[in-house]
């Protein structure tokens, strides 16, 4: 299982991988960490004539928080994001998200840029930037633009980026602090693709709930942002009520397909279960913030 | 895996029947289909090349019609074999009269082997469907319809 | 298109320079060019562990990674683990305990299991049982390398704690840093890899050209 040949570029600066993108983009792909790509390239599933390595772009691995949101440059190791203080403190929900990302041998090299661009339907990431109402920068040879997340995924492991483009940056809006947040998700095993997974923030005052977000994955081509669970959610006092009709909402709102893994209903039905789960949860960690 | 779906065509029935039987408009809205060289009456070699974002096979095999009853029922076959795996699917058509268009009923039976089986196992049924999909799509533009 | 390329690599504290396509694995590499063949190929797609190696300190599926991609970085193998015939202390464990019986998975286990007890020297069996879930074992039914893995934890913060007491020095091999020495059931190949450490270009090893 040996990957066909392919001409193998380096590019040092970003400058140089959009030159490189731009020259070789109907017939190339971009080298991040390599744990989606290259197994597909060794298993000749993917046949890229051009490779385009950015692993040696230093200037793309960055973890900065301006005061609004945390912006993190496509390079960054996911293990890197998961540990870096900045995420713990500003963005949790992404942090234990990426704790289920595969195992620490994928995250020592996957990067955040390239699960997103990859946007496996059973991915954390895209329903973190979903739910978070993220955006990404994107290079090409047209210039630099900002896709927000709800503009970005399009269908299986297909996005709005250009083939000539490439992610430069992702930014997650921070939640408001004291806001309780959760992850969740199913698998058969310790790190195989989530059967389902739900992310939720809930911002709360006086006892009740002024923002809800959640992010949902595993359940159909793109990440799913259930807007009717949030509308549910918004201004209520929480109660095991309300995270049943959230569930509901949540079933209503996704329709997976059935596979050898888990049947489609088996994915509704949990998708909810993990809902209520999740937003137990984020109450609980909301009311210990407070 | 078995798929089933509707769509409504702005055209009449022997129009619709025209054109899901001319290998020009087989050839430009399969997705992924690269050659169609006729072989016989109702029977073509068939390239595909088809697959999802950096994922792309190429399948050599053939396409054929079979119970043909004029204008409003056929079975369409769609086979080949390519390196990443091999796929067979069968479609049965029906159409049937609806207004001043014509409802088209179709079933189906897709059948996906090989090494991309093994590896897409999670996605076969949604891309499956979503390629059938852009056909019923191109079919309908073909035909007039609004995108 | 065959475009070669010198690429040197640095393994065990040793370097190494080979010559190969970009699209060579690291594993091939590893095991082809530096002789070092503890890595093993399982899958070769990213499931099941095998070809685990540490890269400046950090764990890698060497499958997933091109050979020109690993230049300028410190690779750890299974074959740097042990100081001479002395086991490093994992590897003791994991013979102690029988955590292995046809041995192929076991380095990719061992160097998951050197990073995890280096992140976390104190582990819970639930975690030592999620930190071991990337990579698969055929043989065992997972019991024993759980046990062995905690076996490992007490024998390494026993070690520790034991330098800091008498201050004298405990022989515990780190697994960076010590280049590999022969081990006791290697052939006598061992010799021709020296003259590779070098710098020499590497002889292609036979076998299947790829």
């Amino acid at each position: 299982m040996k990957p066909a040949p392919f001409e193998y570029h380096c590019p040092r600066t970003v400058d140089e991988g959009t030159a490189l993108l731009a020259r070789y983009g109907d017939d190339a792909k971009v080298l991040a960490g390599g744990q989606s790509l290259v197994p597909l390239m060794n298993m000749r599933l993917a046949r890229p004539a051009n490779l385009i390595d950015i692993n040696r772009i230093e200037s793309l691995a960055y973890i900065r928080d301006d005061g609004r949101a945390l912006r993190i440059g496509a390079l960054t190791r996911q293990r890197a994001a998961e540990r870096a203080p900045q995420v713990a403190e500003r963005c949790p929900l992404l942090r234990d998200a990426l704790r289920l990302v595969g195992h620490a041998q994928i995250r020592n090299r996957g990067t955040i840029g390239g699960s997103i661009a990859h946007a496996d339907p059973a991915a954390e990431l895209t329903a973190v930037l979903v739910a978070l109402d993220g955006e990404v920068t994107a290079r090409g040879p047209k210039g630099t633009r900002v896709i927000a997340a709800r503009d970005l995924f399009v269908s299986y492991l297909t996005t709005s980026l250009d083939p000539r483009e490439l992610l430069t940056e992702v930014c997650l809006p921070a939640p408001p602090k004291g806001a309780g947040w959760s992850w969740m998700e199913i698998a058969r095993r310790h790190g195989d693709f989530a059967l389902a997974g739900v992310g939720v923030v809930l911002a709360v005052r006086g006892g009740k709930i002024t923002a809800a977000r959640i992010g949902l994955t595993g359940v159909g081509p793109t990440p799913v942002r259930p807007a009717e669970a949030e509308r549910l959610l918004t201004g209520q006092t929480p109660s095991e009520d309300l995270w049943n009709g959230a569930a509901e909402a949540v079933r209503a709102a996704v329709a997976p397909d059935g596979d050898i893994h888990a049947s489609a209903e088996y994915r509704t039905h949990v998708a909810g279960v993990l809902t209520q789960r999740a937003l137990r949860e984020a109450w609980e960690r909301a009311r210990e913030a407070a | 895996m078995k798929l089933e779906g509707t769509n409504t065509l702005p055209a009449s029935v022997d129009t619709v029947w025209k054109t899901i039987n001319d290998p020009d408009a087989l050839r430009s809205c399969t997705p992924g289909l690269k050659e169609l060289k006729a072989t016989g009456p109702d029977t073509y070699q068939a390239t595909l090349q088809i697959g999802i974002a950096a994922v792309k096979g190429t399948y050599a095999g053939t396409l054929s019609i079979t119970d043909k009853r004029a204008p409003t029922h056929y079975k369409i076959t769609l086979e080949g074999t390519g390196g990443a795996g091999f796929m067979k699917g069968e479609g049965s058509v029906d159409l049937e009269p609806q207004g001043s268009g014509t409802l088209l009923k179709w079933t189906g039976d897709l059948q996906v082997g090989g090494l991309i089986a093994g590896v897409g196992q999670r996605m076969l049924g949604g891309v499956g469907k979503m390629l059938i999909g852009q056909f019923f799509k191109c079919l309908e533009e073909r035909l007039g319809g609004s995108a | 298109m065959k475009t070669l390329r010198r690429i040197t690599l640095r393994v065990n504290g040793t370097a190494y320079t080979g010559e190969a396509e970009p699209r060579k694995t690291l594993a091939d590499f590893i095991r082809e060019d530096c002789g070092l063949t503890g890595t093993h190929l399982g899958c070769e797609h990213g499931v099941c562990g095998a070809c685990t190696i540490l890269m400046d300190g950090q764990t890698v599926r060497s499958c997933l990674m091109f050979a020109v991609q690993a230049e300028g970085a410190e690779m750890t193998t299974v074959e740097g683990l042990a100081d001479g015939d002395r086991l490093h202390p994992i590897q003791q464990a994991y013979w102690d305990h029988h955590a292995l019986q046809c041995g192929f998975c076991t380095p990719g286990f061992l160097m998951t299991t050197v990073e995890f007890l280096n992140d976390n020297p104190q582990p819970t069996e639930r975690e030592i049982r999620e930190a071991l879930a990337g990579n698969l074992c055929r043989c065992t039914g997972y019991q024993n390398i759980v046990t062995a893995v905690a076996a490992a934890a007490h024998t390494l913060a026993a070690a520790t704690g034991a330098l800091r007491e008498t201050g004298a020095a405990v022989p515990v091999s780190r697994a960076t840093g010590v280049a590999a020495g022969p081990r006791k059931t290697r052939a006598t190949r061992a010799a021709p890899h020296r003259a590779r450490q070098t710098g020499k270009p590497s002889k292609r090893r036979s076998g299947p050209k790829r």
